[in-house]
């Protein structure tokens, strides 16, 4: 069951912790390249009523907001993505390659190598004819590559219980979605009889609405595609130029309207919510959220000799 | 079981890797097996053989021709808690699927700082057959080059199921090459016989066998070109050059102890490879032993795949392919200079 103000609770974390992130990145604590996901909170959060502890998610290069539904430890997250040590991955992953094996979470930074991962866990699930199903995210982008309609093909035929879950958010780095991609992705499972569909990715009961059914279907050994449109607030990177998007595209697209958190916010005290304590739980998520980046940042940094260890296990 | 009665001897390699498989995933239901003919046909080289027959298409299971999703799929199915064991039916197919190999089976380990493993074997067949330059390469450096793969190639028919044991045991990546020539060898007929008679016992990697004593020269190498070798050594033996033959067996881990001491005892060593000479396997092991015995300054030579793609021809097949001949000259060369 989705609960709008669990669901704004949740979007306002992530915001936060993206933005936590962007400081980091200026900072120069986090050196590396690095993707947030403003602009696409409610995608994150319409999947987050319907994972159980029996799920796999396998994310992409913008993963963090899918870590955190799925229940990841976010101080490990954050310690991994502020390049400390006593994260996730002590320093040897970074944002792109976040593990988490007690949540069946991973990532990849490779484009389009999620999906056929996902299929793994799936299998797994299947084969030992276990509950729980796997999520692929992807994004517009690597609906283009050939993996993902090998994975298609794969999954109808085995019958294996995986959502392919596509943020449409209009660029794969600097081209435009439609100047990539041929025909509609929510269309490209249907050969492989993959039922999919497209949703606004901005609103969140929208999201959830046609996730719940997408993932009882998936439960029930019937793979499932869900594409939601929602608009990259950021560049590709952060500290990307962005001179590729052209002022007014971006104006038009980053509204109050738009932001998944403020049209939330709207409906809410459109409802019955009351405005004051919404600024209230606002504030509150963003503490929380301030105490996990102070303890990431407070673990130690990696010990360099430790970079020539773990090849194999 | 002496070696002259054992009923195995008459079995070839893609037999006794069928047979090991068999008797692995009997004893551990983890296993699974993907690949293109995998299922009925039991493999175009028949090493799983009877696999789907005995254990169902729940276990064994045919692929499409779909690379990336498969070996996607058992990297996923491997953190997950299967053991996949993935056939890649020849290597030169890696070339659509190597980002699953090389960027996240090899790789995640290390990247999640040992939170995960990926214990998959990515069985496929290497080596010469007549089918030119698509269906013949080796490609043992690639994999060898690329860290956290281990890269297992076995030189004779009777350490096929040792090696594989080992590989479907370990929780790395394995990367299982087999030749197609020792597929199809019969153990009986392998100038030596391996673990023959031990054909239950895992073989540990990074294990070289010294499988020919000799004092003049050291002649490392790997697969087919382990029989080929044994075979010029034989010849040499005639003109009164004793050539020590070691078969890798594993080319990560490398035993390098068995290496540079077999070099250290001869003065000279003769890497024969069957993969691409540049930047290869030839290359890498003078330069460990160099590095290892440069007090001694060793006296070394290589002898591998000219830098041609691998013509169809028989006649221009034979001109780049080392033989024993060709091993032969590169060995009298070695020693005689």
């Amino acid at each position: 069951m989705l609960d709008l103000e669990v669901a704004y609770r949740s979007m306002v974390r992530m915001r936060a912790v993206e933005e936590a992130v962007q400081l980091g990145v200026i900072s120069g604590e986090i050196h590396g390249e690095m993707h947030v996901g403003i602009g696409q909170e409610a995608i994150a959060a319409g999947i987050e009523p319907l994972l159980t502890d029996d799920d796999a998610v396998v994310s992409t290069h913008r993963p963090h907001l899918h870590a955190l539904v799925h229940r990841v430890n976010p101080v490990a997250m954050l310690a991994e993505l502020f390049e400390r040590d006593g994260g996730l991955c002590h320093g040897k992953g970074g944002h792109m390659h976040l593990f988490s094996p007690d949540r069946d979470f991973m990532c990849t930074g490779i484009v389009g190598a999620s999906v056929p991962i996902a299929l793994g866990y799936a299998f797994a699930r299947h084969y030992r004819e276990r509950a729980g199903l796997a999520v692929a995210v992807l994004g517009d982008g690597a609906a283009n590559i050939g993996a993902f309609a090998e994975s298609l093909n794969l999954a109808a035929l085995w019958r294996l219980p995986v959502v392919f879950l596509c943020e449409d958010n209009g660029y794969g780095i600097s081209v435009a979605r439609d100047a990539a991609t041929a025909g509609a992705i929510e269309r490209r499972g249907e050969p492989y009889g993959i039922p999919g569909r497209r949703v606004d990715g901005t609103d969140v009961t929208a999201v959830y609405d046609a996730a719940e059914q997408a993932f009882g279907q998936a439960r029930a050994g019937q793979p499932a595609l869900l594409v939601c449109d929602c608009y990259r607030w950021s560049g590709h990177y952060e500290g990307d130029t962005d001179h590729y998007r052209a002022q007014a595209e971006k104006d038009a697209a980053m509204t109050a309207e738009r932001d998944p958190i403020q049209r939330l916010r709207a409906r809410l005290i459109a409802g019955r919510a009351n405005e004051d304590e919404l600024t209230e739980a606002e504030a509150a998520e963003r503490a929380r959220v301030a105490e996990w980046v102070a303890e990431a940042r407070a673990k130690p940094s990696p010990n360099p000799a430790d970079a020539l260890s773990g090849v194999f296990v | 079981m002496s070696t002259a009665t054992n009923p195995a001897l008459q079995l070839n390699m893609s037999q006794l890797l069928s047979r090991a498989l068999e008797a692995e995933m009997g004893r551990d239901d983890r296993i699974v097996v993907f690949g293109e003919d995998v299922g009925g046909l039991g493999g175009v080289f028949g090493a799983t053989r009877n696999l789907q027959r005995r254990f169902g298409e729940r276990r064994v299971r045919d692929t499409p021709i779909s690379e990336m999703a498969f070996t996607g799929l058992a990297v996923g199915a491997a953190q997950a808690g299967l053991r996949p064991v993935v056939e890649l039916m020849f290597v030169d197919f890696i070339g659509v699927c190597l980002d699953q190999v090389y960027n996240q089976a090899a790789k995640n380990a290390y990247m999640s700082g040992g939170a995960v493993s990926v214990p998959l074997v990515l069985r496929t067949a290497v080596g010469l057959i007549g089918a030119a330059a698509q269906h013949s390469q080796v490609l043992s450096a690639t994999f060898a080059h690329l860290p956290g793969l281990k890269v297992v190639m076995p030189g004779t028919p009777g350490d096929g199921p040792g090696l594989l044991l080992s590989a479907i045991r370990d929780e790395n990546p394995v990367v299982f090459l087999e030749h197609k020539l020792l597929l199809k060898q019969r153990a009986g007929t392998a100038r030596h016989p391996g673990a023959i008679d031990a054909l239950d016992q895992p073989i540990p990697l990074g294990q070289a066998a010294t499988v020919r004593s000799g004092g003049d020269l050291t002649i490392a190498t790997a697969g087919w070109a382990v029989q080929q070798s044994l075979e010029a050594a034989s010849v040499l033996a005639d003109d009164g050059i004793e050539a020590e033959v070691v078969d890798l067996r594993s080319l990560v881990p490398l035993d390098r102890e068995t290496l540079t001491s077999s070099a250290a005892r001869t003065g000279r060593l003769l890497v024969v490879d069957e993969d691409y000479l540049s930047y290869g396997m030839s290359g890498e092991l003078i330069a460990v032993v160099c590095e290892e015995l440069w007090e001694h300054r060793p006296r070394v030579a290589r002898h591998a795949l000219p830098d041609v793609p691998i013509p169809a021809s028989r006649p221009l097949e034979e001109a780049v392919m080392p033989n024993p001949r060709t091993i032969a000259e590169a060995a009298r060369r070695l020693v005689l200079a």
